[in-house]
């Protein structure tokens, strides 16, 4: 896991108009390989609802109202807040997902911070710091 | 919206009360609550008309904590496994206890955990089936939440709606109910095995799931002695 973690890693931090398919290939690949039963024993907050799989890291806390999954893995001090929809998506380590925003098939870089709300965002990878839909539309890289 | 007003709705959705909204915004509460409503049946539709297309059955499953659902769908897995290929969604507020017992019986399960939510709803259906390649199987299985009332609120789109009850919880559990026993197609009333020693009035039982609804079909079963499982599963045309 740790090593497929690293190698998305590696290619979402130098993107290229060529890496779509190699990017879609690698998120399918790592949460049909790496995911199968919940993982969810170690969070911060109250009860969110987990379609299995999730895997959780330590440290992730999750606000009301979540529902996470199927296919969700979300990296260690990561936050999401309230009312939040995440499916077949890797989140990377500390992260932050600002209130009610919706993400599928996603890929979301270490510290990145979505701190605006009421999105609803599929097939993209997202790193960096937005403040505004402004900021995503600009930066966003959608993969399909 | 203002800020207040938004806080206040989503107070009164956590409550499930329209008596609690002010009256500013009653009529907002009211909509909002019949589109959902809606939203999710028109969903349930779409997720049966889906299956049916594929020619895969569907069954749901709802009942209080301990009536012995888990118990009569492992009896059935363990008879159906070789005959149908089976996925069971199990739905619980936590744990996966009840999915690791019916995986042990050759078919493939879920577990969709709620957290808060008492019932599941036609959109966690949606998001399991929409990332399962449903030409693995021929028979899907959703067991609700452990619950009586609130899967009364939410379709989930299923061919048929499987209730249980065991006599454990007293003759009146059924009178008690209405709404669910309306919505279902077959009523088991489980545990049979204890009847001589419990004398619960099982014939009331029976009576009122009928004076309820008279299409629904009744059998009593005992999971633990597989008492009428066998009659249960020609009840659900499996």
């Amino acid at each position: 896991m740790k090593k497929d973690l690293e190698e998305i890693q590696k290619i979402i931090g130098k993107l290229e108009l060529n890496s779509k398919t190699q990017i879609k290939d690698l998120l399918n690949y790592f949460l049909q390989t790496h995911l199968n039963r919940n993982k969810v024993d170690n969070f911060i907050g109250d009860y969110p609802t987990f379609i299995e799989p999730v895997h959780l890291e330590d440290n992730v806390r999750i606000g009301d109202d979540v529902l996470l999954g199927p296919n969700v893995y979300i990296g260690k001090d990561s936050e999401i807040k309230d009312y939040v929809e995440i499916s077949n998506s890797i989140i990377f380590d500390n992260v932050f997902i600002g209130k009610n925003n919706k993400l599928g098939n996603c890929i979301i870089g270490k510290n990145t911070s979505l701190v605006c709300e009421n999105i609803n965002v599929n097939n993209c990878v997202i790193v960096g710091n937005i403040k505004s839909k402004e900021d995503l539309y600009k930066i966003i890289y959608k993969f399909e | 919206m203002s800020d207040n007003n938004k806080r206040e709705v989503n107070r009164i959705k956590e409550l499930e009360s329209i008596n609690l909204s002010r009256e500013e915004i009653r009529d907002f509460v009211i909509e909002t609550k019949k589109e959902v409503e809606k939203d999710n049946d028109l969903l349930a539709k779409q997720l049966n008309d889906e299956l049916k297309k594929r020619g895969i059955r569907s069954i749901d499953i709802v009942g209080a904590i301990g009536a012995g659902k888990t118990a009569l769908l492992e009896k059935i897995a363990e008879r159906l496994s070789k005959k149908y290929r089976i996925l069971v969604i199990c739905g619980d507020i936590t744990t996966r206890v009840d999915a690791d017992r019916i995986e042990k019986h050759d078919v493939k399960t879920i577990q969709i955990n709620t957290g808060r939510e008492c019932a599941l709803n036609a959109y966690h259906i949606y998001q399991v089936l929409k990332n399962q390649d449903l030409d693995n199987y021929d028979l899907i299985f959703i067991e609700n939440v452990g619950n009586l009332i609130c899967p009364s609120d939410f379709k989930l789109g299923t061919d048929m709606r499987m209730t249980v009850v065991s006599i454990t919880e007293g003759e009146w559990v059924v009178e008690k109910h209405p709404m669910l026993f309306k919505m279902s197609d077959v009523a088991v009333i489980n545990k049979i095995d204890l009847l001589e020693r419990l004398g619960t009035n099982i014939d009331k039982m029976e009576n009122d799931a009928k004076n309820f609804n008279p299409h629904i079909k009744v059998i009593k079963t005992s999971a633990k002695t597989n008492e009428n499982v066998d009659l249960l599963i020609k009840t659900l045309e499996l």
